[in-house]
Order: C-alpha cells, then sequence, then structure tokens
C-alpha cells in the first residue's frame, strides 16, 4: 500500500502575460501541514505527479501568523491566508489559485498595489503632526470608542473582501470594503476626524460607497471577522450627511 | 478637492435609490391596491376604481412625472448600474449575493414586462376608447389565458421582490440600518412586505377571473 500523501492543484502562470496551466504534486503527508508549509515542501522536490521536474512555484508569505495578508490565495474556490489554512481541514486535492481580482505577477504570487493606491486615494492615515509643534498631548478615546476601532484596526489589506465583492474588479473603479472599513477607522479617531469631510467627499466621488452593492460577500469571507458592511451602513449615513451639508449649507 | 455636489455619480446614485422608493415604489403599492379591487366586479371597478382614477384633474401631468419620467430614470441608470457587476453566487452561495444578482436580473425582466404590460393596457387605449371604459374585461380577456396569467404573475413576484430588496438594500446605502442585528431586523420586515404585497396583488389578478 502507497504512503499517505498530500494531493495539490496549482494554477501556475510563468509571465503576467503567458497563459495559465494546471500542475498536479503530491508530497508525502505530514500532520500539521498547512498550504505555506505544504508549498515549501514542493520548492524543496518541485516535481509534478508524474515525475517531471518544473520549477518550484513562486508565491509570496511573510508572518505566517494571520497578520500581514501576504499569502493570500484562492483555496478550494475560497480566499484566504495559506499561512493559517490547515491541510487537514480542506478536502483533496487541494486547488491552489491566485486571486483573481489583482494582475498576476509569476503562479500564485498577486500584484496587489491597487489597494495601497485606494487606500491613498481615500486617505486611510491621521496626521499626527502639522507645520508646527501643535503642544498638544494625545486625544483620549473612550473605552466603547476604542473596543469598535479596533475591529477595523485589525485589516492587513489581505484583498479577501474584494476578491469575493461582486462590484470589485480590474476593470472597474469601486474601491473595495476595505478602503471603506479604512475611512471608518480613520473618521473616528478624533485627530483623524479633523480630515473627515475630505475622506468622504473621497467616497462619495466614482469607485466610491455608491459603487458598494449590498452582496455582503465581504464581511462573510473576512478573515479577521471586520464587520465590514456595518462600516458600510455608518458611512453610507455619514455621506448622506455630508450631502445634506453640501446641498444646503451646514448646521451651525 | 472634489466636493459631492460637484460629482454626479453620488448624486445620481442616490437619486436612482430615491426613486425606486419614492415615487415608483410608492405607485407599486397604490397600483396593487387598487387593482386588488377587482374582487368587487365589473361594474365597480370600472365606476368607481377606474373611473375615479380617469376623473382626477391634471392625470396625464401625474403620470407623466410622478410615473413614466422617474421610472423611465430608474430603468436607464439601473441597466448602467447592471452593466457593471458580475455575478459570483455560484462561489459564494449566499443570500444577500444571490439576491444581489437578482435585483439586477430582476430589473431587466420588470422592465421588458413593463412595456408590455403599459403597451397592453395605457398606450393601448390612447386610441382604442373601449379599453379605457372596460378595462375590468379587457384585463379579464387577457388573464383568462394561462400564459398571460403566469407571465403577470412572474411580472408581480418580480416587481415586488425588486421594491423589497431594494428597500433592505436601501436602509443600508443611505446609512439608516449599520449594525448586523438593523440589518437582520429590517430583512425580516421587507421580507413581511413582500409577502403582503404579493398576497395583494395576487388577489387583484384572481378578482378578474373569479
Amino acid at each position: 500500500m502507497m504512503d499517505k500523501t498530500i494531493d495539490l492543484d496549482i494554477r501556475r502562470q510563468d509571465t503576467p502575460y503567458s497563459p495559465p496551466y494546471w500542475q498536479a504534486f503530491s508530497i508525502p503527508y505530514r500532520e500539521g501541514h498547512n498550504i505555506v508549509s505544504a508549498l515549501m515542501a514542493i520548492r524543496e522536490q518541485p516535481i509534478t505527479r508524474d515525475g517531471h521536474r518544473v520549477d518550484p512555484v513562486a508565491w509570496e508569505f511573510n508572518c505566517m501568523e494571520e497578520v500581514c495578508g501576504a499569502c493570500s490565495m484562492i483555496i478550494n474556490g475560497h480566499p484566504r491566508q495559506a499561512c493559517s489554512t490547515l491541510i487537514d481541514t480542506l478536502e483533496q486535492p487541494i486547488r491552489l489559485e491566485p486571486l483573481s481580482k489583482f494582475p498576476i505577477v509569476r503562479d500564485l504570487m498577486v500584484d496587489r498595489s491597487r489597494i495601497f493606491s485606494d487606500l491613498k486615494k481615500v486617505r486611510a492615515w491621521i496626521e499626527i503632526d502639522g507645520a508646527w509643534d501643535i503642544h498638544e498631548g494625545a486625544p483620549r478615546i473612550s473605552p466603547e470608542a476604542w473596543k469598535e476601532n479596533y475591529l477595523y484596526s485589525r485589516c492587513m489589506s489581505c484583498g479577501c473582501c474584494m476578491e469575493a465583492c461582486p462590484q470589485y474588479g480590474p476593470e472597474k473603479a469601486f474601491i473595495g470594503p476595505d478602503s471603506l472599513a479604512a475611512v471608518r477607522l480613520m473618521n473616528n479617531h478624533p485627530t483623524g476626524s479633523y480630515h473627515k469631510q475630505q475622506r468622504l467627499h473621497a467616497i462619495m466621488a466614482d469607485g466610491g460607497i455608491s459603487d458598494c452593492g449590498n452582496a455582503q460577500n465581504c464581511v462573510r469571507v473576512c478573515p479577521k471577522e471586520i464587520p465590514l458592511t456595518t462600516a458600510i451602513g455608518e458611512l453610507g449615513r455619514q455621506s448622506t450627511l455630508q450631502l445634506l451639508r453640501d446641498l444646503f449649507g451646514k448646521t451651525q | 478637492m472634489q466636493a459631492s455636489i460637484h460629482n454626479s455619480h453620488f448624486i445620481l446614485r442616490r437619486l436612482h435609490s430615491l426613486f425606486g422608493l419614492l415615487p415608483i415604489g410608492g405607485f407599486l403599492i397604490f397600483h396593487l391596491w387598487e387593482n386588488s379591487q377587482s374582487r368587487y366586479g365589473q361594474l365597480h371597478y370600472n365606476e368607481h376604481v377606474v373611473g375615479w382614477l380617469q376623473g382626477l384633474n391634471y392625470l396625464l401631468l401625474m403620470e407623466i412625472f410622478i410615473i413614466a419620467l422617474p421610472l423611465l430614470f430608474h430603468a436607464g441608470y439601473g441597466l448602467v448600474i447592471a452593466r457593471g457587476s458580475r455575478s459570483n453566487w455560484r462561489l459564494y452561495p449566499w443570500l444577500h449575493n444571490r439576491f444581489y444578482w437578482l435585483q439586477r436580473l430582476s430589473g431587466i425582466a420588470i422592465l421588458l414586462f413593463l412595456l408590455f404590460h403599459v403597451g397592453w393596457t395605457r398606450i393601448w387605449g390612447l386610441w382604442e376608447p373601449a379599453i379605457k371604459i372596460d378595462l375590468f374585461s379587457h384585463m379579464q380577456n387577457l388573464l383568462s389565458d394561462p400564459l398571460f396569467f403566469i407571465l403577470y404573475l412572474t411580472g408581480l413576484l418580480l416587481s415586488v421582490f425588486h421594491l423589497c430588496n431594494g428597500l433592505w438594500s436601501m436602509a443600508i446605502s443611505w446609512g439608516i440600518t449599520t449594525s448586523i442585528e438593523a440589518q437582520r431586523y429590517w430583512f425580516y420586515l421587507c421580507t413581511m412586505l413582500a409577502v403582503i404585497l404579493c398576497a395583494m396583488g395576487l388577489h387583484g389578478m384572481l378578482g378578474f377571473v373569479q
């Protein structure tokens, strides 16, 4: 009888412009393997199931504890992190594909730089310094607000929510649920709220919040369980009020 | 920095959303209530339901500005929105993702249904006075054909779905429901509304063929 193996089908692509193809690999079974360690085992012996020696599979990984987001890929049809996905929980053969909404660099490695440029579009940062020293300490935040903000601060820009979103895609302007959640987080910080209006105007332009179709896949695939649809609802309210201010003037 | 009112994108989307509820959704509810009175018979329906409506002053203006123009905008811009979406409910078969797709499909189907529905009654009635005088018999003739009954039933179910799912989705877009619980309870209320409107519409359809 043959020894127990782990079977993987991997979608490969040699260059950003060459056609994709599938290759099957089998590695000896070992308890506790995750997708990254399985890919490492393949890298040691890059031999396909039918015995051909091939180029090792390219993929990205970094932290190995589901906080950096680098190893996101589609595992058996679902976007998730390779490092925190245990082989023992999966049906075999395991299908590995790169995220489909981002340009492919090679094999399972994609270029997610659009996430960063979209975060820049919505001003997803807090300006703690001005042009001069403002002689003010850090503002206080209530434990309740801090607790809520913390949920959103866990975003690691992994791309899973964008992968599952029917409104997000390379040919579309929509910035995706993660950038909206970042706006929610920054707008609710006492220092960040100084630029609330600029952020709201940014998400009220093309590709902004009104491109959300409320399919709510994002909140279901998010590996960090970030309440993305709540962020979208809260920003819906903030942008409704901003529209009223823009149309009719401020309240004070 | 681009202000929201200097970029038509946001305002157009919100107008599309608003028109779906008012006046179009409001009209759909009125329309289903109005026609549910078919059960009181040909005489009552022709005189007190259709006759009362046709006796309204400024009826044509109301039809154009409250029904036709908002509907054309909602349908036209809806097609633009639907074009920018791709279905993935096979990969992610969750309820709201299916409804996301059905919302777009039903929008297109309702548009086709309305072309027939409005053409058969209001437009044809422009040069055929018998239709206006005895709308009850006109509808009775049409709905007695099981094929057209099923067509109307489909049109009814899809329209009610489109309104109620739109109402659920709209509450998030406008920021009325933000928490997951609020969104869930609002979904239950919208489902209840859908059941009531379907019952009302079906009741009206059956009233013509009783």
